[in-house]
């Protein structure tokens, strides 16, 4: 994006991240006020929340780097100890999404297909994920992780988990 | 300073509840080996493990907890010594010197520095916690809300300025935290935040909430890897030269003093933690020692500084949770968590009412850290096996029993559906450096913010002059005001002395690397 002379590259996913943070905090204002306009029920939610929304405002510009910025920046972040360091490559994006969304459909259909068969079918698919190819592997070491768990967590826990074949 | 009537209701404790002690060993394996594997950090271990608790008693389930805590606390150390890879933040510092030594030859020697430091110091910790404990109860006895509110904040403001390199992103997660805190219905009888599901009526789960932002999250994002760590060759361990080490330990009373004051009181403050401790205690000890010219390359006292704070701010941390019910970090969080799960609530009441427990749950720590003696030198031997591990085989294993353990706690659904939710807030949050602990205690602190925000509304009639007459709370905002120009002011400092280091290994480096050219013979 070009805005006079200067080029700035957009940080879209962090844009996405922190409007939604504050479309939610905004949202969970609004639901809040239009339960009661009471100090008992804003007195923290509402300066909290108002707080919040001034942070966005001040770290929106971060989304906007520089062109010639950008690198420089880079390398501080490369330099600093405690920052988190996730792969951006495309393949290893790809890999965690395709981990986060079977771990997504495993939970909604614990229910649905029972603990078993969801459980089987989550470290297949995370083992094939991370690059497991080989058939029996992945069969035996899914085997075992559902039979551990739900033996374990059934004798473990008081609650009953709905299974379809164990 | 001793309640001795309690401490002997203390020692019956321990006794009657043999069955307790069982826990030792295993919590303390199962912290050495996660922390042992750079990329799964305490706070996730005791996410995972945390739902496990549920089950025992009371006792058995902080022994089990603190046991995994003070397991990871040493942990982290043998990869930081070993392959210059810290195992969790608290052992950065221990990379300095522990991975220069080990450069050397003298592995075993700076295992030995570093496991009998954190035995040491391990103990002072708990020990000085002993001391002051019924002091500090009648001091938080006198606390009103206002005062709570005060800590209450400050610990956030910490955790937010501190858990990131941006303070901004590191405040947004603080509110963001706090407001998720306040979803349902608050102690006013207003519901806000609901959706309309009835579940969310007493508000977030704060236990899958938990193991979703601290442990799912992580290993989401470790899919990328096909070892969780590239090892270098198992090195030879020699138990002669552990014990070495562990003797060389006792010429260094100095360091390991210096190492344990700034350890405890940094590990009191509420959101600093260990990670700083660590690297502040090895400035200091840099800084006043002769030899400091030979700091970052292999000197045993950068070692036992850095892992005499991490161990002994373990016991300042708990000071800290067992007298004003509020985490220093994400590993308290979940003992607050477990705290919680059994129905009581650390804090003043719990010092003055259950006495005989918090000393028990003090003597305990103490046993731990002597047994994590023998335990961690039988766990070196295995070390360097485990930390070389297919993430094929981890990761789906752990991500079930991750959800099984969130399933274990509320029964339904929701539970796992909440773990998986946060999961995906979590690893956004990691993505952009938004530190995850802060939005883990909002959540746990949020509805306590709020109950005693409105008890000091009440009492002061809503006029802010009110604050006048409550001068301890004056002097904790003081202090917040303070604390947080040094942690801008520390900041700074460290990352000098990051800079520094980092051209100390260099310089390293390059001198093995010339004196190698040097005493290769040339071909032809």
């Amino acid at each position: 994006m070009r805005i006079g002379r200067q080029t700035y590259a957009i940080d879209y996913g962090h844009l996405a991240l922190i409007t939604l943070i504050a479309a939610a905090v905004f949202w969970y204002l609004l639901d809040a006020r239009s339960v009661s306009l009471s100090i008992n029920n804003l007195l923290l939610v509402q300066p909290v929340a108002i707080f919040a929304l001034a942070l966005y405002l001040f770290i929106l510009p971060q989304c906007f780097h520089k062109v010639d910025a950008r690198a420089a920046e880079k390398s501080v972040d490369e330099a600093d100890p405690f920052a988190v360091k996730l792969s951006t490559d495309r393949a290893d994006v790809i890999r965690m999404a395709a981990l986060g969304l079977s771990l997504g459909l495993m939970v909604f259909l614990l229910d649905v297909i029972g603990f078993d068969i969801a459980i089987f079918l989550f470290a297949a698919a995370a083992m094939a994920i991370c690059g497991e190819r080989r058939p029996l592997h992945l069969l035996g070491f899914s085997l075992v992780v559902t039979l551990v768990t739900i033996y374990g967590f059934r004798a473990l826990i008081s609650y009953p988990m709905p299974t379809t074949l164990l | 300073m001793i309640d001795f009537s309690a401490f002997n209701d203390a020692l019956g404790i321990m006794f009657t509840s043999a069955g307790s002690w069982g826990w030792i060993v295993p919590g303390l394996i199962v912290g050495l080996v996660f922390s042992a594997i750079p990329g799964i950090s305490i706070t996730m271990a005791m996410a995972i493990v945390l739902p496990m608790s549920l089950y025992m008693d009371f006792f058995s389930a902080i022994v089990f907890l603190t046991s995994v805590y003070t397991g990871a606390g040493f942990g982290g150390s043998v990869p930081a010594i070993l392959m210059n890879i810290p195992g969790s933040p608290s052992s950065f510092a221990t990379t300095f010197d522990g991975y220069a030594m080990s450069q050397k030859g003298e592995h075993n020697e700076a295992l030995g520095y570093a496991l009998f430091a954190s035995t040491l110091c391990g103990i002072a910790g708990y020990v000085l916690l002993l001391l002051v404990i019924e002091p500090l109860a009648d001091i938080v006895l006198r606390i009103g809300p206002v005062e709570m509110f005060a800590v209450a904040i400050w610990g956030m403001m910490l955790l937010g300025s501190l858990g990131s390199a941006y303070i901004s992103r590191g405040l947004l997660a603080a509110a963001l935290g706090i407001l998720l805190g306040t979803v349902g219905m608050n102690t006013a009888g207003f519901t806000r935040g609901t959706l309309g599901l009835p579940v969310l009526l007493d508000g977030i789960a704060p236990i899958p909430a938990m193991i979703g932002l601290l442990a799912a999250s992580q290993l989401l994002s470790l899919a990328s890897r096909d070892y969780i760590i590239e090892a270098e060759g198992s090195r030879e361990v020699s138990l002669r030269k552990i014990l070495k080490g562990c003797w060389g330990t006792m010429k260094y009373p100095g360091v390991l003093l210096r190492g344990s004051i700034i350890g405890i009181i940094i590990g009191a403050v509420p959101g600093v933690g260990s990670s700083i401790g660590n690297l502040i205690a090895y400035a200091e000890t840099k800084r006043t020692a002769k030899d400091s010219a030979t700091f970052g390359k292999g000197n045993p006292k950068g070692v036992i500084a850095a892992e005499s704070a991490v161990a002994s701010g373990e016991g300042g941390s708990m000071a800290t949770m067992l007298a004003l019910g509020i985490p220093g970090g994400g590993a308290t969080a979940i003992l607050i968590a477990a705290f919680m799960m059994h129905n009581i609530v650390p804090g003043p009441s719990f010092i003055e009412t259950q006495k005989p427990m918090v000393y028990a749950i003090i003597l305990n720590n103490i046993v731990q850290a002597i047994v994590l003696l023998a335990v961690g030198i039988g766990f070196i031997y295995v070390a360097s096996n485990i930390m070389k591990v297919r993430t094929r085989y981890v990761l789906p294993a752990i991500l079930v029993i991750a959800t099984l353990g969130t399933f274990a706690v509320t029964g339904e659904a929701a539970g796992p559906i909440t773990l998986f939710v946060f999961a995906l807030l979590g690893y956004a949050l990691n993505r952009y450096q938004y530190p995850v602990s802060a939005v883990v205690v909002g959540i746990l602190l949020g509805r306590m913010l709020e109950t005693e925000f409105l008890r000091s509304y009440q009492l002061s009639g809503g006029n802010p002059l009110y604050i006048l007459e409550r001068p301890g709370a004056m002097a904790i905002f003081a202090v917040m005001f303070a604390s947080l120009a040094m942690t801008a002011w520390g900041k700074r400092k460290q990352n000098r002395a990051e800079a520094a280091e980092a051209l100390a290994m260099e310089k390293l480096r390059d001198e093995a690397a010339a004196h190698a050219a040097h005493t290769t013979p040339s071909k032809g």
